[in-house]
C-alpha cells in the first residue's frame, strides 16, 4: 500500500470512532436553523461575495500599488541615467556626482556606491551586500525604500533608492479595507441567513403544529395564512382547501351513516314483523307465497335505496367520474319530459317543457336524464292533480339554467336548505313513497357538472333551479406518484424533523382520501 | 339455448342456473376466465353469460379476445358495477348487453331471450316489420293495424317496434326504460305502464290481454297471433 493509502487508512482507523463518539455526545450537531435550505443559500451567497470582494480588491491592489511603484521606479531610472551619464564611466566620476546627490538631495533620497571590495565610496547608506535590480529593503530606522542596483564602472556597485513609505500604507489601507469588507460580509450573511431561516422555520412550525392536530382528529383545524402570499401562504392556501373537501365528505358520511341507521331499521323491522307473524301463524301456503312476496318487494325496496346511496356516494367522492361530453341541455329535457308525459297526463298534472334558446353544455347524458328525471317525479308526487308542472332550459349570460317549477304547495323555506339531505323527508310526506334520496342525487349530479342547485318559492309552489355556473370540479384520485413528489421535496428543502411530520401528516391525508374512495366503490 | 355462464361466485352461479333451467335452457358453468375462454373458443353456445369480477381472466378481457378471434355468439355482462362508465367498457369490449346486480331471475330470463333469438334470427334487411294483424313501414314510420293507419307518436311507434321484434317473448320494463328512453335508473313512477297503455289505446286494445299483453311480476309481451 502507498503511504497515502497507507495514511488514508490509519487516519479512518482512528477518526471514525471519534467522529462516532462526538455525534453520539450531540456535539457534532449543526444546529436546526443551519441546515435549513434558505441559511445554506445564504452562506452560498455570503461566499460568493467575498470572492467577488477579493477579486475587485486583489485587482485594485495590483493596479494602485503598481502605479505607485511605477512611479518610483521611474523616477530612480531617470535619476541613474543622469548619473551615469555625468559620470562619465568612471568610478571617480561616478563618485563625485553621488556625493553631490547624497549631500543635496532631498530627505527621501537614498544613494550608495561601493568599490568592487565592498567599501563605501559616496553616498548615505551603509555599506550593502551587492544585489541587482529592483528591490525594496527596511532602513535601520524602519523606513521602507525601495530601488534599484545595478552595476558600476571597475566592480562596483550603485544602489539608488527612494522612500516608499507611501506605497507600504497604501498597501496596508487596501488590505485592512479588504478584510474589513469579507468579515462583514460574511457576518452580515450569517445574520441574515439565520434570521431567514428563523421565519421560514417558524412558518413551517405553523403549519406542522396545525397537521399535528388535524391528523388527531380536530378535523376542523386549518392553516393560517400570514397574508404574504409566498409560496408557504400557497402551500397553506392548498392544504386548507384539500381539508375543507374532507371535512364536507366526512361530515356527508357521517350524516348519512347516521340517516341510513335510522331509515333502513324501519322497513327492515316490518320485514321482520311480517316474517315472525307468517311463522308464528302458520298461514297457508298461499298466504306464506304472498308474505314470501311481499318481503321480496321490500327487500327489493331496500337494495334499491342502497343502489342510490351507492350512486351518490360514488358521484360526491369523484370515483371514476364520467366522461362530460358535449350536449344540449334543453334536449336532455324534453326527452325526460316526453317520457314523463303519459304519466303526469294519467296523474291529471299537467308537464310542459320549453327550450329558451340552444344550451349547449359539457356534461354525462345519463347523468342528467336521471336528474330532470328526479326533480320531475318528485314534483309529480308532492303536488295534487290540476298542478302545472313546467320545465325550461335557457342560456342566461352565457350561464346554462334549468328549472324545473310547479304551482303546488312548495316546501316551507325553513325546509329547504334541509330537502337535499339523504333521507331527508317533509312532514307533509313522511308515508309517500320512495327512497327520500333524489334531492340528494340531483345535488350530487349537479355538483359533479359544477352546478349549484337551489328550490325556491315559484309564487305559489316550488321552482327549482339549476344554474350551471362554475367549472366542473376536477377529479380528487389521490395521486400516489404526487404524493412521493410532494414527500421528496419537503425531505430536500426542510430540516429532518420538520419533513417527517410533513410526511406524516400528507400520507394520513392521502390515506383518508384514498379510504373514502375505496368505500364508494362496489365489491365484485 | 345452450349457455355458457362464467360466475366465480357459487351462489349468484346457482342462482341464475337455476333460473335458467327452469325457463329450459340448458347451461355450463366455468369459474375461471381462463376456463371459459378454453370452452368458448371449443364448443358451440347461443349465448354467454358473463361476470365481469373473474380471477385468472376479467369478464371484458374474456369477451375481447373471444370477439377478436371472431366468435359472434352473443355475451351479457353480470356485475355489481353499475356506473356510466363500466356500462360504456362492457359493450365496447364486445359485450351485447349489461345487467346489474343484483337482478331479478325473470329479468335475467327476459334478457337472456332476446339476446338468443337475435342471433337465431335471419336478418335480411326487412323494410316491413309485420306481427300478428300489427305492421310497421320503417321506412315511412307509419304504423297499420288490420290495414288501418295509427297515429303514434315517436316514441311510442318505437316501444310498438321493439315489442314486435322481441314478438312472444317477455321485455321487462328495465328493458324498455334502457332501449326506449336511455334510462339507465328506475324510476320511482310507473312511466312504462302509461306509455304502454297509451299505445294500447292507440292500438284499440281494451284489456291487459292482448295483443299487448301484462305478465304479472315480469312485463309486457306482445301476442304473435294477434287479435
Amino acid at each position: 500500500m502507498s503511504a497515502a493509502a497507507r495514511l488514508r487508512a490509519a487516519s479512518e482507523r482512528f477518526l471514525r470512532p471519534v467522529l462516532a463518539e462526538l455525534r453520539a455526545a450531540g456535539l457534532l450537531t449543526v444546529p436546526r436553523f443551519a441546515r435549513t435550505s434558505s441559511f445554506r443559500l445564504t452562506l452560498l451567497y455570503g461566499a460568493l461575495f467575498s470572492l467577488s470582494a477579493a477579486l475587485l480588491f486583489g485587482l485594485v491592489y495590483w493596479i494602485a500599488t503598481g502605479y505607485v511603484a511605477g512611479q518610483i521606479d521611474s523616477a530612480i531610472a531617470t535619476e541613474i541615467a543622469e548619473e551615469r551619464a555625468d559620470g562619465g564611466g568612471t568610478l571617480a566620476g561616478l563618485k563625485a556626482v553621488i556625493a553631490t546627490q547624497a549631500r543635496d538631495a532631498s530627505p527621501g533620497a537614498y544613494y550608495l556606491l561601493q568599490d568592487a571590495r565592498g567599501h563605501v565610496v559616496a553616498g548615505n547608506l551603509p555599506a550593502m551586500p551587492p544585489r541587482m535590480g529592483t528591490q525594496e529593503w527596511t532602513l535601520h530606522n524602519g523606513s521602507v525604500v525601495r530601488g534599484r542596483g545595478l552595476a558600476a564602472p571597475q566592480g562596483g556597485y550603485l544602489l539608488v533608492g527612494l522612500d516608499a513609505s507611501n506605497l507600504r500604507e497604501l498597501r496596508h489601507a487596501i488590505g485592512y479595507a479588504f478584510l474589513w469588507v469579507v468579515a462583514g460580509t460574511l457576518v452580515l450573511a450569517l445574520i441574515g441567513g439565520s434570521v431567514m431561516s428563523f421565519s421560514v422555520l417558524g412558518r413551517v412550525e405553523a403549519i406542522s403544529r396545525a397537521s399535528r392536530r388535524i391528523v388527531e382528529g380536530d378535523l376542523g383545524q386549518r392553516v393560517a395564512l400570514r397574508g404574504t402570499n409566498d409560496e408557504f401562504d400557497h402551500l397553506a392556501t392548498s392544504l386548507n382547501a384539500m381539508l375543507d373537501r374532507i371535512e364536507a365528505l366526512m361530515g356527508g358520511m357521517r350524516q348519512v351513516s347516521s340517516d341510513i341507521a335510522h331509515d333502513l331499521r324501519t322497513p327492515l323491522s316490518r320485514h321482520r314483523q311480517r316474517l315472525e307473524l307468517a311463522l308464528l301463524q302458520g298461514d297457508s301456503v298461499e298466504q306464506l307465497r304472498a308474505t314470501l312476496g311481499a318481503s321480496l318487494a321490500d327487500i327489493d325496496t331496500i337494495l334499491e335505496t342502497f343502489s342510490a346511496l351507492l350512486r351518490i356516494a360514488r358521484l360526491e367522492s369523484r370515483a371514476d367520474p364520467p366522461p362530460l361530453l358535449p350536449l344540449d341541455l334543453g334536449q336532455v329535457a324534453e326527452d325526460v319530459t316526453q317520457a314523463y308525459r303519459a304519466v303526469a297526463e294519467e296523474q291529471g298534472h299537467h308537464l310542459a317543457c320549453q327550450r329558451m334558446n340552444p344550451t349547449p353544455l359539457r356534461g354525462s347524458r345519463d347523468l342528467l336524464t336521471q336528474m330532470f328525471a328526479n326533480l320531475v317525479e318528485n314534483a309529480l308526487r308532492h303536488t295534487p292533480a290540476g298542478t302545472t308542472i313546467s320545465v325550461t332550459t335557457a342560456r342566461i349570460d352565457d350561464v346554462a339554467v334549468a328549472r324545473v317549477c310547479d304551482d303546488g304547495p312548495g316546501i316551507p323555506t325553513a325546509e329547504r336548505a334541509a330537502a337535499f339531505r339523504p333521507f331527508y323527508r317533509l312532514e307533509a310526506s313522511r308515508t309517500t313513497p320512495g327512497t327520500g334520496l333524489g334531492l340528494a342525487l340531483v345535488a350530487a349530479i349537479a355538483d359533479l357538472h359544477g352546478a349549484r342547485v337551489t328550490l325556491s318559492d315559484n309564487r305559489p309552489g316550488l321552482r327549482a333551479e339549476i344554474r350551471f355556473d362554475a367549472k366542473p370540479q376536477p377529479t380528487a384520485e389521490p395521486d400516489p406518484a404526487c404524493l412521493a413528489r410532494v414527500v421528496a421535496l419537503s425531505h430536500r428543502r426542510l430540516p429532518e424533523p420538520y419533513a417527517m411530520r410533513v410526511e406524516h401528516m400528507l400520507r394520513a391525508i392521502h390515506a383518508l382520501m384514498q379510504s373514502l374512495h375505496g368505500r364508494a366503490r362496489p365489491g365484485p | 339455448m345452450r349457455i355458457l355462464l362464467v360466475e366465480d361466485d357459487r351462489e349468484t352461479a346457482d342462482y341464475a342456473l337455476q333460473g335458467l333451467t327452469r325457463e329450459g335452457h340448458s347451461l355450463r358453468v366455468a369459474t375461471d376466465g381462463r376456463e371459459a375462454l378454453l370452452l368458448a373458443s371449443c364448443e358451440d353456445w347461443d349465448l354467454l353469460v358473463v361476470d365481469r369480477m373473474l380471477p385468472h381472466l376479467d369478464g371484458l378481457a374474456l369477451v375481447r379476445m373471444l370477439r377478436a378471434g371472431g366468435t359472434t355468439t352473443p355475451a351479457l355482462f353480470l356485475t355489481a358495477l353499475g356506473e356510466v362508465n363500466d356500462r360504456v367498457a362492457g359493450l365496447q369490449a364486445g359485450g351485447d348487453d349489461y345487467l346489474v346486480k343484483p337482478f331479478a331471475l325473470a329479468e335475467l330470463a327476459a334478457r337472456v331471450e332476446a339476446l338468443g333469438r337475435r342471433a337465431q334470427r335471419q336478418v335480411p334487411p326487412e323494410t316491413v316489420l309485420s306481427v300478428g294483424d300489427i305492421e310497421i313501414d320503417l321506412l315511412t314510420h307509419l304504423a297499420r293495424r288490420r290495414g288501418e293507419p295509427l297515429d303514434l307518436q315517436e316514441r311510442e311507434l318505437r316501444i310498438l317496434e321493439y315489442l314486435m321484434r322481441n314478438a312472444g317473448r317477455v321485455v321487462t320494463r328495465t328493458m324498455l326504460l334502457e332501449s326506449i328512453w336511455g334510462f339507465h335508473f328506475t324510476p320511482r313512477t310507473n312511466l312504462v305502464e302509461s306509455n304502454i297503455s297509451r299505445l294500447r289505446t292507440k292500438l284499440g286494445q281494451e284489456s291487459d290481454a292482448g295483443p299487448i299483453e301484462t305478465v304479472r311480476g315480469l312485463g309486457y309481451r306482445l301476442h304473435v297471433r294477434g287479435r
